[in-house]
């Protein structure tokens, strides 16, 4: 089927005035840029350090104009993201619910950024903790478990003591968390990865009652069986002096945890908080 | 506070679930197989965003186009992190695929948006090369280091002393020069170092595949030595002032104490700043 040059500039002209439905794309200035390229170097950030970077980025370009509000300020770059089909997207940890922002692709739901990083046998080694994550009732594998499964690898034959260096990678680029020989998702991953998991486990996958998103670990009603985020237990359950299921109104019986509360943090003193920076600028 | 779920690029029916799950079993890249244009004949009818057409199935919509510009981008930025030169023949097979008729369009396209807004441009290693690389219009600043994620490249430092020194020595010096240069700031070919772990496997090997340095044998010599001079990737990113700077701040001086080298960085600023020919567009 030969096409013409002017049907071909015409067709690829229409891309030239990205498809932002009704949104106008906000605009991009020396800002937005320094602070999406040092974005991109951490996998997934908090909420405190993603203040910290964006305010590091006025300094540099724009010192006389006003920070804007971090919302606004990621919704902008968002806008002019979305043609390229990816997002800075805000989420929270599961245990503490400390809010977490990273950029995700919205595209393609394989493990596309994992996959530049790792060899084939080592991305079937997480796709198969992926899964003992998944079907597990307390989000978390065990290190025995996962290696067990090392026999079933595609690719380049891995040993036991090879697989157990590759986890510990998993660790260190936050993939996983590691717990007393358990595993479970990072943040990084669930926010990545949600809408592969949710397409590829679509019976095996948990669901929070509260927001709906993707559970992996919470805490479960034991009389009707629904799930909630520890966090999202936390924000529920904050004003009742009697917490009760949701779903089926029976009593409440764990433990309610704190919720995350960034002012009591930076109480606690600066080096708790930097340690926490330099954790995260780990890989 | 979490994210509602979007349904943009979030398709729903069976087939892109296994074409999902395919995808993940196929081979680490964002690469899309020739199975994929089965998966889009059955899928196009729907009308979703991600289906792909082959040229038997029609004219591509613009979505098609817009979501192939963004695999693309996405692929350059992924591949850079790793500072190998993006060969033309990598995007062709990974991504553009069945889109091979309009690449030098997409590849066009892919550039704008990369400079528009991550501030990488995209230039090609050579002229007539085929290999690509990104470079940063944002200045790096010192305070980055503070907020980055990664260490940056604190292996830049050693860098910026090799190009350095070859630049100061008449743009190429032998290997055992260098050695005898770095061994007074303790570093060594042999010896495994805090900072740059193998400093011999940085400067011969790595430094050389992302095209900072050239590392050429010098025929007839006993015992083997080689001769190191800038690689085109350099050329691009820094420039002869830039380095001649570095160095003059290094030894607390000025560039021009050394007139002979302020010359040739003033000739090579001159020629910079005429007009440029090429760009990120494909040759061919």
């Amino acid at each position: 089927m030969e096409e013409g040059r002017a049907e071909r500039r015409r067709r690829t002209e229409a891309l030239s005035h990205p498809q932002g439905g009704t949104r106008r794309a906000g605009v991009m200035t020396d800002v937005h840029r320094r602070f999406l390229q040092l974005l991109m170097t951490h996998g997934v950030l908090e909420e405190w350090d993603v203040r910290r970077l964006q305010k590091h980025c006025y300094r540099v370009h724009d010192r006389t104009g006003a920070v804007e509000e971090l919302e606004d300020f990621i919704n902008n770059i968002n806008s002019v993201l979305e043609s390229l089909y990816i997002e800075i997207k805000k989420g929270a940890t599961e245990d503490d619910g400390r809010p977490v922002y990273a950029l995700v692709n919205l595209a393609t739901t394989s493990v596309s950024k994992m996959a530049s990083d790792f060899a084939e046998n080592e991305l079937d080694l997480f796709r198969k903790a992926l899964e003992l994550i998944i079907d597990s009732d307390t989000g978390f594998a065990s290190s025995t478990n996962i290696l067990n499964l090392v026999d079933q690898l595609k690719g380049k034959k891995m040993r036991k003591k090879e697989a157990e260096q590759v986890l510990q990678k998993f660790v260190q680029n936050k993939w996983l968390i590691e717990k007393e020989g358990e595993f479970t998702l990072h943040s990084r991953a669930i926010l990545e990865m949600e809408q592969y998991i949710r397409e590829t486990y679509p019976d095996a996958v948990k669901i929070c009652n509260i927001c709906h998103s993707l559970l992996i670990q919470g805490q479960s009603c034991e009389t009707c069986g629904i799930r909630m985020h520890l966090p999202c237990v936390a924000k529920y359950f904050q004003p009742s002096l009697e917490p009760r299921c949701p779903h089926c109104n029976d009593y409440w019986p764990h433990e309610i945890p704190e919720v995350f509360d960034p002012e009591k943090e930076r109480e606690a003193g600066p080096s708790k908080v930097s340690k926490r920076s330099l954790r995260s600028r780990q890989h | 506070m979490l994210q509602k779920p979007r349904s943009r690029g979030r398709p729903s029916s069976q087939a892109e679930r296994d074409w999902g799950r395919r995808a993940a079993e196929e081979a680490p890249s964002t690469s899309r197989g020739a199975g994929s244009s089965q998966e889009a004949r059955s899928t196009a009818s729907q009308g979703a965003r991600r289906a792909e057409a082959s040229p038997e199935v029609g004219p591509r919509s613009p979505q098609q186009l817009e979501l192939k510009v963004a695999e693309l981008v996405q692929f350059l930025l992924i591949k850079d992190q790793k500072k190998i030169p993006i060969k033309r023949t990598d995007i062709l097979k990974h991504v553009i695929g069945d889109y091979k008729d309009i690449f030098p369009d997409l590849l066009k396209l892919a550039a704008e948006r990369l400079e528009y807004v991550f501030g990488y441009k995209l230039v090609e290693l050579e002229p007539k090369s085929n290999t690509y690389i990104l470079i940063n219009t944002l200045e790096p600043v010192e305070e980055d280091a503070e907020v980055r994620g990664d260490q940056g490249t604190p292996t830049t430092g050693l860098l910026m002393i090799v190009l350095g020194l070859i630049f100061m020595k008449g743009n190429t010096i032998k290997e055992t020069e260098v050695w005898d240069f770095l061994r007074r700031l303790g570093v060594y070919p042999t010896k495994k170092h805090l900072v740059f772990g193998d400093p011999k496997k940085l400067i011969t090997e790595e430094f050389v595949r992302q095209r900072y340095l050239e590392y050429r044998r010098i025929p007839h010599t006993d015992p083997v030595d080689y001769e190191l001079q800038w690689g085109p990737r350099t050329n691009l990113e820094t420039s002869k002032m830039k380095v001649l700077k570095f160095v003059a701040r290094v030894h607390n001086q000025d560039p021009k104490d050394w007139p002979a080298q302020y010359c040739e960085a003033l000739a090579d600023e001159e020629a910079r700043a005429r007009p440029e020919t090429g760009g990120p567009a494909p040759s061919s």
